[in-house]
């Protein structure tokens, strides 16, 4: 449905939060296989299918080493396969300039990482903001919906704070408010309890479980088993393929 | 993204790091300012120069003979120019008045018991005066024992000197002679530009009878006085056309200079057109030069902005590989990276021009000359600021944009 070079799409908060009838799915990995060169080629993964559907909830679960990074960043639009096609909300990625690319990032994929990695100079409200800001939305607009969103994750009193002076929970949340903050058609959270206390953690995969009830698309990568079962399945990685998709 | 955004990211990164920015900018102050501060100066001193030569009049043609490469107004010259000369001169069309001057050599001149230290007196004729300029009294005749002086001159007397006061002048020989004073001047027409700088005290007498210096007239016949300046007034509407046919004569052995200046001289003729012109290209070679060496300064600064800002790519490698993950084209993140170089130069511009102006208030008061602004100057310099901006920011920008997300986000 979206049109690469079209900005305008990814920005209408109606469009995307309730599944599409039945269709394609948002990310759709066919035969995908990644190979990093070096003086040793290193086959990262091999001959990987995998598809999301929309409004599903899939953890990656895996050791080091078992290509969950490589998959992360080809769903995220951050790298291109060797071989096979990688299509992220119907378009794929391999076909897209790196400037395309980096704008269908911005407008499709929203990350959640394990280090929060939050804008350290801007603030919670700003750092929401901040896809929008690439995207070209104007600056009251943003601060609306950014406000808005920071609200939704519990932190409508925490507009104008640094990530300093939040908590690791609090700097979390920003997080997710800013992936949701161009309304993407895919959340990929990266490890997202990683960094945070176990009680805190619980709040982080309520919040998740909420915006999967709201009809968000989520792909969760985590090594903790009781975390991957928040998800609706879980597809296990090892050596750079799939070993096994456990349906929960 | 849009450029206030831009802007806004910059100086919130900037802020960020006040001590750093504020280092980096005054590298580039101090260009600029140094740039301005000399651009200034020259401006000022050309000004300076300029006004004080065009202040005689334009229709003035000066005769000097000089060596050849000095350009016609580097020294006192050689005394080549006869009484012939002087009245051949008056012969040729679209001249009006034949000004010469000639330098008496004086030990004192004294008014009833007080003696000012002079050494010389000026001896030229009755027309080299413009009535216009006298304060009192009246132009001397040739051949009577009478003097005019100016008013520096007049002021070196208790009481000033007026016209009826008596001189009396001692010749560096020993002789004394009298003179009554007929008249005080402001100012003469007929002098050398450069003797209008500073208004030092004159006295000057008619040539006939205190000017001795002799020469054998090769084309009259026996001693005339000869002379080292020659000033010829011309017909305004005429200068030009007049000051060829002054140098056609002195060209040709008709002259007595032409055969009385010594190998490796020459006569030359011009108006203070030509003066004006030949000063300014000196003032202006000169401005170029020591405005050069300051840009070397501004260099440095630029080198100062490249070095911060590479190593500020390499701090925010994270920051940069957030926002290329949240959407961010590497032109964004190129974007932002020199519209903060570019803020830094501007900065500094901004802050180097009003330090240059007021540097080059500070040396056009220690040389006592009057301040003359180059506002084409300042504009350059802010322009010259935000490309050096722009240079230095270029590669650190570039590397900044190259940052590999995956990597960047990777990194601790």
């Amino acid at each position: 449905m979206t049109d690469a070079t079209d900005t305008a799409t990814g920005t209408d908060p109606s469009g995307r939060a309730e599944p599409a009838a039945g269709d394609e799915p948002v990310v759709d990995l066919a035969d995908v296989t990644k190979t990093y060169e070096g003086a040793v080629a290193v086959e990262a993964l091999s001959t990987v299918s995998l598809s999301l559907a929309p409004g599903s909830y899939t953890a990656i679960m895996g050791p080091s080493g078992s290509g969950k990074s490589t998959l992360l960043n080809l769903v995220g639009g951050l790298d291109t396969p060797t071989e096979g096609v990688v299509r992220i909300d119907g378009q794929d990625i391999a076909a897209l300039s790196d400037a395309e690319r980096a704008r269908a990032r911005g407008r499709t994929v929203g990350f959640v990482f394990q280090t929060f990695n939050l804008m350290p100079r801007l603030t919670a409200v700003e750092n929401v903001a901040l896809p929008l800001v690439f995207q070209g939305v104007d600056r009251g607009e943003r601060r609306e919906r950014a406000a808005d969103l920071l609200s939704r994750v519990g932190l409508g009193d925490r507009l104008d704070h640094r990530p300093s002076e939040l908590s690791g929970g609090q700097r979390q949340r920003v997080a997710i408010a800013r992936a949701l903050a161009a309304d993407p058609a895919l959340l990929l959270a990266d490890e997202p309890t990683g960094n945070v206390d176990t009680e805190t953690g619980a709040q982080i995969m309520d919040l998740f479980a909420e915006l999967h009830e709201a009809g968000n698309t989520i792909l969760l990568v985590t090594h903790e088993r009781r975390i991957a079962e928040h998800a609706e399945r879980i597809v296990h990685f090892r050596d750079g393929v799939i070993e096994d998709v456990e349906a929960l | 993204m849009d450029l206030s955004e831009t802007l806004r990211i910059s100086v919130r990164s900037l802020r960020s790091h006040r001590l750093r920015a504020a280092l980096t900018v005054i590298g580039i102050v101090i260009g600029i300012a140094a740039v301005v501060t000399f651009a200034t100066f020259g401006a000022s001193l050309k000004a300076d120069v300029v006004s004080e030569i065009e202040g005689s009049s334009a229709n003035e043609v000066y005769l000097v003979a000089t060596e050849a490469d000095e350009g016609g107004f580097g020294g006192a010259g050689q005394p080549v120019f006869t009484e012939y000369d002087l009245s051949q001169l008056r012969d040729i069309a679209g001249v009006q008045r034949v000004v010469p001057r000639g330098i008496v050599p004086v030990s004192a001149v004294s008014h009833d018991n007080e003696t000012i230290a002079q050494r010389q007196v000026t001896a030229t004729n009755a027309t080299a005066f413009d009535t216009a300029t006298f304060e009192s009294g009246r132009p001397f005749e040739n051949g009577a024992s009478e003097a005019v002086v100016n008013r520096p001159a007049a002021q070196l007397f208790p009481g000033n000197l007026s016209t009826g006061d008596t001189l009396s002048i001692t010749r560096s020989s020993g002789d004394r002679v009298n003179v009554t004073v007929v008249g005080v001047v402001n100012g003469t027409g007929g002098q050398l530009p450069f003797s209008s700088f500073t208004e030092q005290p004159r006295v000057f007498v008619p040539a006939d009878p205190f000017y001795q210096s002799v020469v054998e007239s090769p084309n009259a016949v026996g001693n005339q006085r000869v002379y080292s300046q020659v000033t010829v007034v011309t017909d305004p509407a005429d200068t030009t056309a007049t000051q060829e046919r002054v140098r056609e004569y002195f060209a040709s052995p008709r002259s007595d200079a032409a055969q009385l200046v010594p190998d490796g001289f020459e006569v030359s003729a011009q108006t203070n057109a030509d003066l004006v012109d030949s000063i300014e290209r000196i003032v202006t070679r000169l401005t170029r030069f020591v405005t050069g060496i300051a840009v070397i300064a501004l260099i440095v600064g630029a080198v100062g902005i490249a070095n911060i800002m590479l190593v500020s790519v390499t701090e925010r490698t994270r920051e940069i590989g957030i926002m290329k993950a949240v959407g961010a084209r590497s032109r964004d993140v190129m974007e932002l990276f020199l519209a903060e170089a570019v803020l830094l130069g501007a900065l500094g511009a901004v802050i180097g021009v009003p330090l240059g102006i007021a540097g080059g208030w500070v040396a056009t008061r220690y040389a006592e000359i009057p301040l003359e602004l180059a506002p084409g100057w300042f504009a350059a310099a802010v322009a010259v600021g935000v490309l050096t901006g722009v240079v230095a920011g270029l590669y650190p920008a570039w590397r900044a944009a190259r940052v590999d997300p995956i990597d960047a986000l990777r990194y601790e």
